[in-house]
């Protein structure tokens, strides 16, 4: 490859798209670290904190496209505080006064305020997409100033975020001009649209593939929406709760009809059952289905719907299926791949005798689908013969994630722990990436998955585990572990401390209500580098004066990541860097 | 292997662990999350089950299967200081502006959610839990899973 000119090697390496395989290639030698860094288009950061907006844009200036990361994955959850950090603007800021021209940015678990999004649409005259993923801090005022500034928006993509709706004219700030769109989700705002600012966006943007409404859109206006576009690939439902009259329910029906390359059906918020017979002409082409906020879908309504859904390779979906529902997506689905089963009923308010999904449903899902890669089951019991069966069912998991909504609950007819079942899994499973144990377990499934669990890139485990042997199986026997997230488990200083040079080959460790202390997470930093260890105390603010602090105190949240620019400096008073 | 009471085994390791956060009500632990409903100190999580927020609202927002759809929920309303008081369907508003721009025409004076201040008449309300908080920090509906009743205090007088 020396002998060809740089032009050719770089063209060559412009067909090499995966951010691991780049990075693979700038390691060969000095000359191609300097081709591959001058051509790199898009660039991923796992953790906002590892590096730094100055470093990034002085290594790869021809960037285009920006993935950043910021909070650690069990802020999901409400485990971190709002203000713990991951905030976009010092990038935003630093890209802006440089000469990247920015066209995609795409954003994880990170502080987004209106600001930003001001300067983004003023700084970046070609940018085209914004994908905003589980983020805050930002109101649609925001959403105006990109609408407004940002001429070639292709994609404004919303998903999962906590908006503050002022109900302003957002939708309205796009320019008669713009009819660039292809991708519009907006699912996740709270508060009214203005739905014929709505339509008339939709009617000039014939590229449209999906779009995704909020709870605001009514029925009617969905009709007229689908009509003026046919094209549409993805469409996320807003919510209908009335019945609607026939003549509504007529339009809608023609209105689909004519919306022939339908793949993928969202939404259905607060859904009323009834108009569901409109969608089922669409029904045999679906590929993915995420009816995980139909709450009012259950029962014969929805098994209808799914027989027909004969391609799915997607579905998200609520317990309220039931053991039963999930025979029938089982005999319907055979090409599914990916399946997430979410919990419904939160306070166990329920009857139990509508007991949502068992080891049943699992059972019959994993006979049922052989292209079946990715789940994840929320379920009120497991047992360890049903967990064998399914490994030996399903040899190809990738992803594999199950919550017994019990914790510490075991098998629920040989009351025994669940380590064995998960060890069946791991054993089986030898391509497994991904790995969510769940109910009795105590240190010998760890055993288990350091042994077999080659591949398994991240593991979260919750109140599971006996002594800090647990997690020294994991960290010993998973080369390719990056991302271990661990919470109300007995692993202690012990674990933590065994192998500190480990945590530079992860991107991070989490670890709340567990047994580390706050000697054992000084004694780590101490040794450490380039690994930032947080403490995150919220509400020890009253014991927060040094004199009080007893280093065998134990520590409520722990999150260490490695990081090549140090100490963070916007960390809040809570979060002490040690 | 031995296998004891689900509830207690929980509290093993993370009773104490586990502090309230200002935005959780503090609650014993070891209870939440076996124990029947009975118990005066349920309280939901909001870190379990592992789920994100979003879908953690629409669920706890979402009508339970049992209710016909011609739902009311009457509530009372109070101003401060004055005794008799009144009663208001909440499910007959579609939101926080709807259920004010009402209570004002009601007691003909403006009326708003908020801090207490020396000007306003403010909104509060009781919850489920007998707490008594400030209106419109929640979503809607799950104010309508959570509202007791309803106080209107009077501009704070020092």
């Amino acid at each position: 490859m020396n002998y060809f000119p740089e032009e050719v090697i770089e063209h060559v390496f412009n067909f090499i798209a995966s951010h691991r395989d780049r990075n693979s290639i700038s390691l060969v030698c000095k000359s191609w670290h300097k081709i591959e860094r001058f051509c790199r288009k898009k660039v991923f950061i796992g953790n906002c904190y590892a590096i730094n907006p100055e470093r990034l844009i002085r290594r790869f200036p021809c960037l285009k496209s920006l993935t950043l990361k910021g909070k650690p994955h069990f802020a999901d959850f409400n485990l971190v505080p709002y203000e713990w950090g991951g905030f976009v603007h010092p990038w935003i800021e630093a890209l802006s006064s440089s000469h990247v021209g920015l066209e995609e940015l795409r954003l994880k678990r990170m502080v987004v305020t209106d600001e930003s999004l001001d300067l983004l649409s003023r700084s970046f005259p070609n940018f085209k997409s914004l994908v905003l993923v589980s983020c805050e801090g930002f109101t649609t005022d925001g959403l105006a100033s990109i609408a407004s500034n940002c001429r070639h928006l292709r994609e404004l993509d919303l998903q999962e975020n906590e908006i503050d709706d002022h109900r302003g004219q957002w939708l309205n700030c796009f320019p008669d001009s713009c009819t660039t769109l292809t991708s519009l989700n907006f699912a996740c705002l709270k508060g009214e649209t203005n739905v014929a600012a709505l339509e008339r966006l939709v009617a000039r943007s014939p590229n449209l593939k999906t779009l995704k409404l909020n709870r605001a859109v009514p029925l009617d206006a969905l009709a007229r929406l689908m009509s003026c576009a046919p094209q549409l690939v993805d469409l996320g439902v807003g919510s209908y709760e009335n019945e609607p009259d026939p003549e509504s329910f007529r339009k809608l029906m023609a209105a689909i009809q004519k919306c022939s390359s339908l793949r993928s059906l969202s939404g259905f918020l607060e859904a009323a059952p009834l108009c569901l017979p409109a969608f089922y002409p669409v029904c045999q082409n679906l590929i993915s289905l995420n009816l995980s906020y139909a709450a009012e879908i259950r029962g014969n309504h929805l098994i209808k719907l799914i027989q027909l859904c004969k391609r799915l390779q997607r579905l998200w979906i609520l317990d309220s299926i039931g053991d039963k529902g999930l025979v029938v997506v089982a005999a319907t689905c055979k090409e599914l791949q990916e399946l997430r089963v979410f919990p419904s009923d939160l306070h166990g308010e329920e009857d139990n005798n509508n007991a949502a999904v068992t080891e049943v449903g699992l059972v019959a899902i994993s006979a049922g689908c052989p292209k079946l890669h990715s789940i994840l089951y929320f379920c009120k019991q497991m047992t360890n013969a049903a967990l064998i069966t399914v490994a030996k069912n399903c040899p190809n998991f990738i992803r594999f994630r199950l919550c017994i909504l019990e914790p510490h609950k075991p098998d629920h007819i040989t009351s025994q722990s669940l380590d064995e079942g998960f060890g069946a899994i791991v054993q089986a499973c030898k391509g497994l990436r991904r790995l969510s144990v769940s109910g009795l377990l105590n240190d010998q499934v760890f055993l288990y998955i350091g042994m077999y669990a080659e591949e398994l890139e991240m593991l979260s485990i919750a109140f599971a585990g006996e002594t800090d042997k647990g997690m020294l199986y994991v960290l010993n026997g998973c080369k390719k572990l990056r991302k271990l997230e661990i919470r109300d488990s007995p692993f202690g200083n012990a674990a933590l401390l065994a192998d500190v040079h480990k945590y530079e080959t992860m991107r991070s460790l989490w670890m709340s209500s567990c047994e580390v202390t706050l000697g054992g997470c000084k004694r780590l930093a101490q040794n450490s580098p380039r690994l930032n260890v947080e403490i995150i105390n919220e509400s020890e603010s009253n014991r927060m004066e040094r004199n009080e602090e007893d280093e065998r105190d134990k520590v409520d949240k722990l999150y260490l990541y490695r990081t090549v620019v140090g100490t963070r400096k916007d960390a809040p008073p809570y979060v002490r860097i040690l | 292997m031995e296998f004891s009471n689900s509830c207690s085994s929980f509290s093993s390791s993370s009773v104490d662990s586990t502090k309230p956060s200002p935005s959780e009500s503090s609650v014993n632990l070891s209870l939440s999350l076996t124990f029947p409903s009975t118990s005066p100190q349920r309280e939901a999580r909001q870190d379990w089950p592992p789920i994100k927020s979003r879908l953690r609202d629409s669920l706890k927002g979402r009508r339970l299967p049992r209710r016909d759809d011609d739902t009311s929920l009457f509530v009372k309303v109070y101003m401060e200081g004055v005794p008799i008081g009144r009663k208001l369907d909440l499910c007959a508003f579609s939101g926080y502006e709807s259920l004010l721009e009402n209570l004002s025409h009601m007691y003909d004076t403006l009326i708003i959610c908020g801090k207490r201040d020396r000007k306003h008449h403010v909104l509060t309300y009781e919850d489920k839990d007998g707490d008594w908080m400030m209106v419109g920090d929640i979503p809607w509906d799950m104010f309508l899973e959570t509202v007791r009743r309803l106080k209107i205090t009077r501009p704070e007088r020092y």
